[in-house]
């Protein structure tokens, strides 16, 4: 009888400290009137392509900055590095991004102020839909070419973003996959959810996707000047 | 595969637990999850196993509770398990659900153990 037990209640999420980390980064950037957005997809879905003709639609009109996260190479950061700021996370093996690593790659922008900043997520349709990135739209991107069967079959991805992308809209005459149908599925996951069709290379949607980030980051800025006034 | 991490990170927490607890020893380590946490209860396992023999969580048994994905209508404040991952209320059809249950990966408690010097045990 020389030893006692006894039972610790805790009753938190494992990622209670991750997360409160990326609530404070979220707001920080929500002061600064940044909008911070998380892309995530499978491999090949046309992350950094839409990004690219995002960049391009908007010219020097807004800024954007991007975070792009891989296993290895910089093959996306120096695509992207004609049109914006980018620096490129390499989790050298890990299949998704965490919120530290996103820090790190933040610092490196140094004071740089943007309108929007891009997380592009390593390629994959399950373990990143489990990390908070301390974003303020998260959005999923299925391209034609993976089957309008997807939402279904990763219903964490779908149930944690606010909109979902249908890319490569261009090859939807020469595939069997349904726009309303991948809607259909993905919103018995996610009623909420915002969709789109585009295609990258003829910028078809893009316009409409441009305008439905606008309209998000003109939303954060007037619940900041609400906030504000209330407090005032 | 991110349960490896995961699990790092759970032990650390149970690890920081015990010394603020001034414990000597975990005994069993209580987790909850459910259908949309994230995470697979076999790789929970493995990676605990793999891991915990190295930390001085070391002897500990993870022991799982298995939770329902369970929502409640805002609407009409129907509780509800959501089956199939089919979101919208069974009473009312409303699509404003608030998950209540099976969407987290949580440490519910630990048991540790303090070994009491021979005197004190006496006093007892």
């Amino acid at each position: 009888m020389s030893d006692t037990t006894k039972t610790i209640a805790v009753n938190r999420d494992v990622k209670a400290e991750l997360r409160r980390q990326a609530e404070e980064m979220r707001q920080e950037f929500a002061r600064k009137g940044t909008l911070i957005v998380n892309i995530l997809s499978s491999p090949g879905a046309g992350k950094t392509a839409l990004l690219e003709a995002t960049a391009k639609h908007w010219g020097d009109d807004r800024k954007m900055a991007v975070l792009v996260g891989d296993l290895a190479t910089d093959r996306d950061a120096q695509r992207l590095a004609p049109f914006c700021p980018v620096e490129q996370l390499t989790t050298g093996g890990a299949c998704h991004l965490e919120i530290p690593l996103v820090k790190e790659g933040l610092a490196k922008f140094g004071r740089g102020d943007f309108d929007f900043l891009f997380i592009e997520n390593v390629g994959n349709l399950v373990c990143p839909a489990s990390h908070d990135l301390a974003e303020h739209l998260r959005v999923v991107v299925l391209s034609v070419t993976e089957g309008d069967d997807k939402p279904g079959k990763y219903p964490k991805m779908f149930r944690t973003s606010q909109a979902m992308l249908v890319s490569k809209s261009d090859l939807l005459p020469h595939v069997p996959f349904s726009v309303p149908s991948a809607i259909e599925d993905a919103r018995q996951i996610q009623p909420e959810l915002s969709a789109f069709s585009v295609c990258s290379l003829t910028g078809e949607g893009i316009a409409d996707w441009c305008e439905f980030l606008e309209d998000h980051r003109d939303s954060l800025i007037a619940e900041q000047a609400a906030a504000i006034s209330a407090v005032q | 595969m991110h349960e490896a991490s995961l699990v790092r990170s759970l032990l650390r927490q149970v690890t920081e637990l015990l010394v603020e607890n001034g414990g000597d020893s975990v005994v069993a380590i209580r987790v909850e999850m459910g259908p949309l946490s994230g995470v697979e209860r076999p790789l929970v396992e493995i990676a605990f196993a793999e891991q915990v023999e190295s930390t001085p969580c070391r002897g500990a048994e993870l022991q799982v509770e298995e939770v329902p994905l369970s929502a409640v209508c805002r609407d009409c404040s129907n509780e509800f398990d959501v089956e199939r991952f089919r979101f919208a209320c069974p009473a009312c059809e409303s699509a404003r659900v608030q998950v209540t249950s099976g969407e987290d990966f949580r440490l519910l408690d630990i048991e540790i153990r303090q070994k009491q010097p021979e005197a004190a045990a006496k006093d007892i």
